[in-house]
Formats: C-alpha cells, sequence, structure tokens
C-alpha cells in the first residue's frame, strides 16, 4: 500500500499552476566564496506585485529567520539590477542590512541613476550592463539547487518564504504564512499554512512536517487541500506526489517505503 | 524608567481600547503613574470609556502644531491619582501624524511616567505604524476567534521584524461554557498558535459593556468582579508579580457569590 486510505487526500492536478511560482524569490542574500551578494529581483520581476516597503518588510524578516551563518559586520554587495533607488532607499537596505549585522559596501546597477544615489551615499558603485552582469560566475542558478535556507522561528501569518533550494524551518509554518522552496520543504514543528515544494516543476520534491494540519499543499504543480476532517495523528508525515496525486505517509519509513520512477515522475512502492 | 507598552491586535473590536482603560486605571491604583495615548486618530475613544470626553480641550495634534503644551493636553482622571490620557483628534486627517511625530510625544511622555500605554487603532497601516513605532513592549489583544488569532499573529510578526520582542497575549472575551463544550477555541489553542507568554485572560462579561456605557473602567468599580480581578492581575503580572491565572470555569458566576455580592461579602 502507497498510502493508508484514511490520508488520502482531496486532490487535483487540473489547478493552474500559482502565479506564486513565478515570484519565488523577490529578494535574496547569497554567497559566493567569501562574498556576500543582497540580490533584488529586476524590474520585470518586480512589476506591479508588490511596493518597496512590502519588499523591506519581506527582507526583514528574511534576515531574522535566517541562520547566520555569517560573521558580523560582513560586508555585501547589492545586485540592483534594473531597479531605480534612491538615496533614501539605499539608506533604509543599510539599515536593515546593519540589523542584521551585515555591512552595506557596494552597489551593482546598471542604471545611472542609482549609481548616482550609491556614491552620494557613499557607496562603491559599479556600474554594469546587464548582460556582463548575469555573466558574474554563478550567481544563475537555474539548473543547481541554491543552499538550503534554515529559518529559526515561527512562520506567521502574513509571511512569504521563499527558496531556491530547499526551506527547512525550526517552528511553526502558521495559518496565512507561505513557504515556498524549489526544493522540499522540512517543518520541524506544526505545518498549518501553506507550503509549496518543487515550486519550479519538480515532481521529486517532497514536504516534511512533524504535524501536518495543512491548509493546502503543492508539489510541483499538483495541489492538495487539507480534508473537511483531517484524522489526527501523532506522526510525523510526508507528502509527496504518487500515482493518485500528492498523498501523505508516516515520514519514519518513507525511504525504506518508496522510490522516485523517473520514468512516470512519481513516487512508487519499492 | 518608564515603560512604553502598546495595545495592539490586527482587528478591531477585539477589546484593545477596554483593555487599555481598564489597564490605566489598574496601574494608577498600584501607585503608578499612567499616561494613556489615543493613537486611533479619526476614531478616538478611549476618552468616552474613560468618560473624560467632556474634558478634553486639546488633543496631540494641537501639542505636535505647537498650539498647546504637552501638560496642557493631558486630560488628568479626577477618580484615581496617577491617570492621565492624551486624547486623539478626532475630525482630523489621520495622515496627519507620523511616526517620528508619536516618538516626540512618547518620548517626552516618558520623562514624566511610569507607564506610557497606546492604544493602536485596528488594521496594519499608517496608525499602526504610529502606534508601535516608539513602543518597546507590546500587549496583543485577541478573542478566541480564528479571524482574530490570524490577525493576531500577523500582527505580532510585524512587531517582530520591527524588533519589538517583549510580546505578550492577552485573551479577552473567554466564555467558558462554550470552551468547555468544544464551540470555542481554548486558551490553549490560542497560545499554541501564536506562542508567546500570556499576560492574562478575561472573560466575556456583560459588565464590561456597561462600564463602557457609563464611562467608568471596570477597575474602578466592585473589586470583587471576576473582570475586575482579571484586568488588575494583568497589572500586576507587569509590575513583575508572580499571579496565578484565575479558574474561570470554577469562578462562573454561580449564585453563592452572587449573593455574597449582594450582602458586601
Ligand atoms: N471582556 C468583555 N466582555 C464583554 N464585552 C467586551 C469585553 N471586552 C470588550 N467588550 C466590548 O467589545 C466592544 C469592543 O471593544 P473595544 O475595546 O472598543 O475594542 P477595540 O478597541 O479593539 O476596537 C465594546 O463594546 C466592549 O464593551
Ligand atoms: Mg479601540
Amino acid at each position: 500500500m502507497v498510502v493508508d486510505p484514511k490520508l488520502s487526500l482531496d486532490w487535483s492536478s487540473d489547478t493552474p499552476v500559482s502565479p506564486l511560482v513565478e515570484r519565488y524569490s523577490q529578494i535574496r542574500l547569497k554567497q559566493e566564496g567569501d562574498s556576500w551578494f543582497l540580490v533584488l529581483p529586476n524590474q520585470s520581476e518586480l512589476e506591479g506585485k508588490s511596493s518597496w516597503s512590502e519588499l523591506w518588510q519581506e527582507l526583514k524578516h528574511y534576515l531574522q529567520g535566517r541562520e547566520k551563518s555569517w560573521q558580523p559586520r560582513t560586508s555585501v554587495s547589492l545586485l540592483a539590477q534594473d531597479q531605480l533607488l534612491d538615496v533614501q532607499q539605499l539608506q533604509t537596505l543599510a539599515e536593515i542590512l546593519e540589523e542584521a549585522e551585515l555591512c552595506l559596501e557596494t552597489v551593482v546597477t546598471t542604471r545611472r541613476q542609482t549609481a548616482v544615489a550609491a556614491a552620494t551615499g557613499g557607496y562603491c558603485v559599479e556600474q554594469n550592463k546587464l548582460s556582463q552582469l548575469s555573466l558574474t560566475p554563478g550567481l544563475d542558478t537555474t539548473t543547481t539547487l541554491a543552499e538550503p535556507l534554515y529559518f529559526n522561528q515561527t512562520v506567521r501569518s502574513g509571511i512569504e518564504l521563499r527558496h531556491e533550494g530547499s526551506i527547512i524551518i525550526f517552528g511553526d509554518l502558521n495559518p496565512g504564512g507561505l513557504a515556498i522552496a524549489v526544493g522540499d520543504i522540512f517543518v520541524w514543528g506544526r505545518l498549518r499554512g501553506l507550503a509549496h515544494a518543487g515550486a519550479k516543476g519538480n515532481r521529486k520534491a517532497r514536504i516534511m512536517a512533524l504535524q501536518m494540519e495543512f491548509t493546502q499543499l503543492r508539489i510541483a504543480d499538483l495541489v492538495a487541500r487539507s480534508p473537511k476532517f483531517p484524522p489526527k495523528t501523532d506522526q510525523s508525515e510526508v507528502a509527496f506526489i504518487a500515482g493518485s496525486g500528492i498523498c501523505l505517509a508516516k515520514a519514519v519509513d518513507f525511504a525504506k517505503t518508496h522510490k522516485f520512477s523517473e520514468q512516470y515522475g512519481i513516487w512508487i512502492d519499492r | 524608567m518608564s515603560r512604553i507598552i502598546v495595545v495592539t491586535s490586527g482587528k478591531g473590536g477585539v477589546g484593545k481600547t477596554t483593555v487599555t482603560s481598564n489597564l490605566g486605571a489598574a496601574l494608577a491604583k498600584l501607585n503608578r503613574k499612567v499616561a494613556l495615548v489615543d493613537a486611533d486618530f479619526g476614531l478616538r475613544n478611549l476618552d468616552l470609556l474613560l468618560g473624560l470626553e467632556e474634558r478634553v480641550v486639546y488633543t496631540a495634534i494641537d501639542v505636535l502644531a505647537g498650539e498647546c503644551r504637552l501638560a496642557q493636553a493631558l486630560v488628568k482622571d479626577k477618580r484615581l491619582n496617577g491617570l492621565f490620557l492624551l486624547p486623539a483628534a478626532q475630525n482630523r486627517n489621520k495622515e496627519s501624524v507620523s511616526p517620528e511625530d508619536m516618538k516626540k510625544i512618547t518620548n517626552a511622555l516618558a520623562k514624566g511616567y511610569d507607564y506610557i500605554i497606546i492604544d493602536s487603532p485596528a488594521g496594519i497601516e499608517l496608525g499602526f505604524r504610529n502606534a508601535i513605532c516608539s513602543a518597546q513592549e507590546a500587549l496583543i489583544i485577541t478573542t478566541p476567534e480564528i479571524a482574530a488569532v490570524r490577525d493576531a499573529d500577523r500582527v505580532i510578526g510585524l512587531l517582530e521584524a520591527e524588533g519589538i520582542h517583549k510580546i505578550y497575549l492577552i485573551v479577552n472575551r473567554v466564555k467558558p461554557k462554550m470552551v468547555e463544550d468544544n464551540k470555542m477555541m481554548s486558551v490553549d489553542d490560542v497560545l499554541e498558535l501564536l506562542a508567546i507568554p500570556l499576560m492574562g485572560v478575561i472573560p466575556d462579561d456583560e459588565r464590561v459593556i456597561i462600564a463602557t456605557n457609563k464611562g467608568e473602567p471596570l477597575v474602578m468599580g466592585d473589586e470583587d468582579y471576576i473582570p475586575t480581578q482579571a484586568f488588575m492581575n494583568i497589572a500586576k503580572r507587569l509590575e513583575g508579580e508572580k499571579v496565578p491565572f484565575i479558574d474561570l470555569l470554577s469562578e462562573q458566576d454561580n449564585i453563592i457569590s452572587r449573593l455574597r455580592r449582594m450582602f458586601g461579602g
């Protein structure tokens, strides 16, 4: 048996892929060797989707919850892409980074106005052509997953975590909270909000939680809503794609009982 | 050292203003000097609940505009020594106040008061930002309802992002009988989700509404009432005292406690 029938979910695969996938990562901190980069989305990615204040809010949550793997006063280069930033906005950004013991040092931009603002604000400036920017080694992660994101606090209502790799949450994912990962999602607590693993289409992605009480789960382009009367279990569970859609199984046995079939793009019994 | 505490919730109508007025009165009863700041610009009603409406002459806006001194705008409560109110303007555009303005006011108040308690408006927009910008601590008010708890969770996230980490929970309007019958979330359910320390539990009680309508915070009246005790306990806990939580179910208004009150026992 792949899944205990009690646990099978109300699922549908005809739900269109969430637009969230496209905006899975608006702002992110990356390490390349010894250097740290804060990457802003480019204008077309941000268009009409959120305001700067929302973006700053998101950055604050992100930096606070993220496991600090950097030394105090680590300097950061801002990859501002084609965004227009004024002195005030750069100042706000620098202050937010400072709270996380990061120090804004260099601004890399394709826009003259942003370069001028950065220079006025006393930062090092690199004015780059778009093409050169995308040549920066290792910054393009379309094929490989990023390092996992460790988030060390409860993901509360209104908080959205998006990451190009796997997400590990030490705490609960509350109703109204959102975690979207290109890789897997692990919740070291209760999963009560919305989790989307394999957000770029990876059907092998899994979602695991010590306690599954989700509002909605998504893996790749499949959606599972929570059943009206979810069976209560004290076991930790894992959600994955099987032949019938998204299924749940006991997490302890999963690695032994299941394997992924590349041919069918589903998890099958061993 | 004065403490600046914001009372906030996200959702409206859950009891922020009720808690602010009663907590202010309770702390004043414990001989503290308290300034209550109405940050609900445009919809002021803290003065109403305190029964001070007709004594309001100036408001925070007049202070900011330089039309009066801060001391002139503060309304002193004649019933309780040490309780003061800084009213909000009712008719002014709420956009006319900025977080910097609020900081100016609370910093000035901090020099003369033990507690500055800010009554926040509902929502998470500018009015909310104004209310929280100078706070060092926050009291989150919620009722045991899913929508209220969800909003409270959102607000806690925003406060944490603003670097406010002393955040405490007050669950208001609890109906023990309904909880017992599994028709209402229990305080434990709420706590499990919000995961912040509990500062108080207030039962749903019509006397709270009666007091509101009289313009006299419940705490100023009979000390025997359970909600009154609940408010006093919150004040004591803020003062650092360890006070056990009242078992609301066993303390329900039974005939005996009613009789006891009738005969002044
Ligand atoms: N514990 C309670 N029991 C009964 N009614 C209450 C209680 N707390 C608040 N109320 C009532 O709920 C209404 C809203 O309260 P209020 O303090 O104005 O909420 P808010 O300031 O959050 O909008 C008021 O009519 C008030 O009397
Ligand atoms: Mg109010």
